[in-house]
């Protein structure tokens, strides 16, 4: 899978990209220029992904992570941070201590993490290279038979098909489980996110707790004498 | 003399290595895309253990979720072309990690607004209800 040419080019430049991104997400002070940090980085990361013959998943990370995770990040950000900024100058990270031992855990991680990818690749790389010849120009083959697109500029690719059979070949039941636990996750926020006042209009506040929560959160017991 | 062997012997040793990475760099290969994925994975893990603010941290568990995807994806493509017959599990796995995520967004973003209402922060040392 070696990427010759301009690929290694872009590979490079998205790889850098994807780390600086990355650090400046855990170092920026304001809470909004690091979800704009991380954005770039999942972006890069995509780039990434094209580079590894992985176009639908590229789309799927933009498309789910750029357009609605972090969209939902930043609304979340605006709701809760106001008062978080007006206090300006506090500190962003725990105590020294805790980060110096964090740190200290990161440097070992780091160390085992770049052991570990070293020594499993020198065993990977004890394969047959003939089989390896023979699959590049199996791909060659089938990418030069690929048809025409639309505009003519460019060929049809099968990968995102044969993602596709593989999902649902493969992994069908995950797929519907997937799809309960979306539902599970949009019942959840919505519980989750209710305001006292749209709990009390839904009956769903204890009879013994609603007096108390009532006299901390006079102006409910307004609108509900008002309705 | 001594010196200017030993200079040589530097210059060819530095000469050597350095041509060697020249050549890796000139050609990605696995391993450089399992190292960028470790190190992403590392200013993920940094980042939940050292920042304050909640909604940061949450970030950062997506970074960490993305570095994930990227080694899956990379062992995908690289058993693409050893001709294994089920190569694209990897890709698939992305997905289910990225709805994972999305999900897991959701309602960790649930559980900030209620927080939020409750306590009126975000620092997570000032939540502490559960600390005895």
């Amino acid at each position: 899978m070696n990427l010759t040419g301009w690929e290694a080019v872009f590979f490079w430049v998205f790889a850098i990209c994807a780390i600086f991104a990355g650090l400046l997400t855990v170092m920026a002070r304001n809470a909004v220029h690091s979800a704009l940090f991380l954005i770039s980085s999942l972006v890069s990361v995509a780039a990434l992904f094209i580079l590894l013959h992985a176009e639908f998943i590229a789309g799927v990370q933009i498309l789910v992570y750029v357009g609605g995770v972090m969209v939902l990040f930043l609304f979340v950000i605006m709701l809760v941070n106001v008062g978080a900024e007006e206090r300006g100058r506090d500190e962003i990270f725990n105590h020294p201590r805790q980060v110096g031992a964090s740190l200290i855990f990161c440097f070992l991680l780091v160390g085992g993490l770049l052991f570990a990818v070293n020594k499993g690749y020198q065993g990977l790389r004890t394969r047959d290279e003939a089989k390896l010849v023979q699959g590049a120009e199996d791909r060659i083959n089938q990418e030069k038979s690929l048809s025409r697109s639309g505009t003519g500029t460019t060929k049809i690719t099968v990968d995102t098909e044969s993602v596709a059979q593989s999902l649902y070949r493969y992994a069908s039941l995950p797929f519907e489980i997937a799809s309960v636990l979306l539902l599970v996750a949009i019942i959840g926020s919505v519980m989750l996110a209710r305001t006292l006042k749209q709990e009390v209009s839904a009956d769903d506040v204890a009879p013994e707790e609603l007096p108390e929560e009532l006299r901390r959160h006079p102006e409910v017991g307004k609108v509900e004498v008002g309705t | 003399m001594i010196l200017t062997v030993f200079a040589f012997v530097v210059q060819e040793a530095s000469g050597g290595v350095l041509s060697q990475m020249k050549e890796s760099a000139k050609h990605p290969d696995l391993s450089k895309f399992l190292v960028i994925g470790a190190i992403l994975f590392i200013i993920g893990v940094a980042g939940v253990l050292t920042r304050r603010n909640i909604i940061v941290i949450f970030m950062s568990i997506e970074l960490i979720l993305n570095a994930a995807n990227l080694n899956f994806i990379a062992f995908s493509r690289y058993l693409q072309e050893t001709g294994n017959v089920n190569a694209l599990a990897g890709q698939i796995f992305a997905v289910f990690v990225i709805v994972v995520a999305a999900a897991e967004a959701a309602i960790g973003l649930g559980i900030v607004i209620a927080l939020y209402r409750n306590k009126e922060t975000i620092w997570v040392d000032e939540i502490d209800l559960l600390k005895w």
